[in-house]
């Protein structure tokens, strides 16, 4: 017999992750309210551009935070990719792939001197990425000449700024493309709920009863189409939306699908216990700071591209966002707990924070503290949670 | 089930002259053990007598300094953790290295998963779990539960079946009961029993004789990193066992394998 679980039990149980998410609609309901001018077509768009970077980052951090280990140099990491790419493409002529594809080689490269010496000489997470923050920003300073370098323009200015899609399959004023997309995504998202319902039925688990479920469905399935409807409305699907979500769905199943990334969660709940059971510790730190490496080359590329150019100082204090974004979307200080998913929506509350105050012209510095509360909040309520779930 | 006739056949575990030292400490000093299949044989000793090591030692997480180990009468070298396992070792250490953040199924084929390329295949995971926790006839609620939701015994059940993962011949636990209640003891009791049936052979390290006395067909003990008596279970008296363990008595004379040295 199948349990079937009534709403305000499905809130409790799932406290954590319902949480994050009813924050972040209050939150946009907030700043809908304050200010009218939040939710039209040109602001949404903006909200991906502006932040993307930051989401980028936070995949790789969220895996990093997992393991139990922590990366402090990422922003370092969005200056100096980006320096490359912009010496390459801007002050040598080269095309824009060249720059894209050197500036990964470099996250690659970086990902690999600092997970060697963090899984195979065995100084902590923090030590040595904070000498690699220290590092490759001088690194940055030295490819720059100390100079900033503008503008890429074309196709490297696209990769971030541009809309290449719009228009393929027609529309007056609204881009059908988009629509399909974004309804595909509807379709997926219903699909794999459907069957994950069927999978907890089968193995008679808890499901929530079917209009519940149904709604659930529905409300998603609005929020999304209206989301895509604005952006249709503008100037379609950002290329950066594309690759985000390409990035967000090949993570997920990285993460919760692949050995590597089942190992990882283990190595971070219980570092001995993974020893013993013959996971290979080292090789999978190794890689998941490779890992960080490279997302951190994708993200110095889109930044660099959002800029229009490489400056020395570009990407200062990133990785205090992608930590912020990991940790508000519910990953465990001490490693082990932690999902994409819910770094990603940590991040769009950021996001969606900055984004909002900055229309209501609050002050640089007020936006600051209030971020700063936000993320003392959402780690408090984490580990009240926590303790209320033990003490049960 | 007698460990006479267990002694005709090859023995799966043949543990010959085995010796690890750390620093000035004599851990190990040429220590022999033979386990038959169908065998459940109890390594006794007071604290610091060197069976936690030898537990290391077959298990591949510690190097010894010299001596043989043999499985199926041929010798091996065992490295690490995952040559341990292949060669059909499977061992429960002694705090149940399990990871709390993950699942049973997960914490089952941990370092072990069946894949399909680097994918997991989690139905064909789960379906081996939930089998294999119907052999220990045990009472996980659900093998999709995290091991933070579990109880000591459930944790300790979820332990010994991760050494059924794959096609074990021996498999050591270190201390199953030591933390555990009465009633969680005697439903670990019964898993090793079902492990002994099931054509394992088990070693069974522990400090509780009673435990001991119940389970095992044989107990061998250890003192100061030497063999100090071997003893049929069912014809060794309580106070025989404690002579041994505390050095009361001594190993009388030379045993064979030290002739000809």
């Amino acid at each position: 017999m199948t349990a079937i679980a009534g709403f305000s039990e499905m809130v409790t149980r799932n406290l954590r992750q319902s949480g994050i998410f009813a924050a972040f609609v209050l939150i946009v309901l907030l700043f809908s309210l304050l200010n009218s001018n939040f939710l039209s077509p040109g602001n949404l768009t903006n909200i991906v551009l502006q932040y993307s970077y930051i989401l980028i980052l936070a995949i790789g951090m969220v895996m990093v935070i997992v393991l139990g280990q922590i990366d402090l140099s990422v922003g370092s990491v969005v200056a100096l990719t980006g320096a490359v790419a912009a010496v390459l493409v801007i002050r040598n002529g080269a095309p824009w792939w060249v720059g894209a594809l050197a500036a990964l080689a470099v996250g690659g490269l970086v990902g690999m001197w600092q997970g060697f010496w963090v899984a195979y000489v065995g100084i902590p997470g923090f030590i040595v990425t904070l000498a690699g923050m220290l590092l490759f920003r001088g690194m940055t300073y030295r490819v720059l000449d100390n100079v900033s370098l503008s503008p890429f323009g074309g196709t490297y200015y696209d990769v971030a700024n541009g809309f290449s899609t719009n228009g393929w399959f027609g529309g007056y004023g609204v881009d059908v493309f988009t629509l399909v997309i974004f309804g595909l995504a509807v379709v997926g998202y219903a699909v794999s709920q459907w069957r994950t319902r069927m999978g907890r039925i089968a193995y008679q688990q808890v499901v929530e009863s079917m209009p519940i479920f149904v709604a659930k469905i529905a409300v998603v399935a609005v929020v999304v189409m209206a989301f895509g409807y604005q952006l249709a409305q503008y100037r379609g699907l950002p290329n950066i939306l594309i690759l985000l979500a390409v990035l967000i769905l090949a993570y997920s199943v990285i993460t919760q699908r692949s050995v590597f990334g089942r190992h990882i969660y283990a190595i971070g709940g219980n570092l001995n216990a993974a020893q013993l059971s013959g996971v290979k510790v080292r090789k999978v730190t190794f890689w998941t700071f490779v890992n960080m490496g490279l997302l951190a080359g994708v993200a110095g590329v889109v930044f660099s591209s959002r800029m229009n150019g490489a400056q020395p100082s570009a990407g200062n204090m990133f990785e205090l966002d992608a930590i912020a974004a990991a940790f508000i979307g519910g990953a465990s200080t001490t490693g082990g707990v932690g999902r994409v998913t819910g770094a990603m929506t940590g991040a769009l509350i950021m996001a969606v924070m900055s984004n909002g105050m900055q229309l209501m012209g609050v002050p640089q510095s007020i936006q600051q503290m209030v971020k700063g509360l936000v993320l003392l909040l959402a780690v408090a309520f984490d580990v009240w949670n926590k303790r209320r779930a033990d003490a049960r | 089930m007698s460990s006479t006739v267990a002694a005709t056949r090859v023995p799966v575990l043949a543990i010959r002259q085995v010796s690890k030292r750390f620093g000035p400490v004599e851990a190990l000093v040429d220590v022999d053990l033979v386990v038959h299949p169908h065998e459940v044989v109890a390594l006794v000793g007071d604290n610091g007598a060197g069976k936690s090591t030898l537990a290391k030692v077959v298990s591949g997480v510690m190097a010894p300094d010299s001596g043989v180990i043999e499985l199926d009468g041929e010798p091996v070298a065992i490295a690490s953790p995952s040559d341990a396992h292949q060669a059909g070792i499977a061992t429960v250490f002694q705090d149940y290295a399990l990871c709390e953040n993950l699942d049973v199924t997960a914490n089952l084929f941990l370092g072990r998963e069946l894949r399909e390329r680097s994918l997991m295949r989690d139905g064909e995971m789960e379906r081996v779990a939930r089998g294999i926790l119907r052999v220990l006839t045990s009472r996980i609620p659900s093998v999709r539960t995290p091991i933070a939701h579990l109880t000591a015994g459930q944790r300790q059940t979820v332990a010994i079946a991760r050494t059924l993962i794959g096609s074990p011949r021996l498999v050591i636990l270190d201390e199953p009961t030591a933390a555990l209640s009465v009633a969680h003891t005697a439903e670990v009791l019964n898993h090793i029993e079902r492990l002994r049936e099931l054509g394992l052979g088990v070693v069974l390290i522990s400090h509780n004789l009673n435990d001991v006395r119940a389970v095992s067909d044989r107990i061998e003990v250890l003192r100061h990193g030497r063999n100090n008596g071997s003893f049929d279970t069912r014809n060794v008296s309580q106070e025989e066992l404690l002579a041994a363990i505390t050095g009361a008595t001594q190993v009388p004379e030379p045993r064979p394998s030290d002739v000809g040295r």
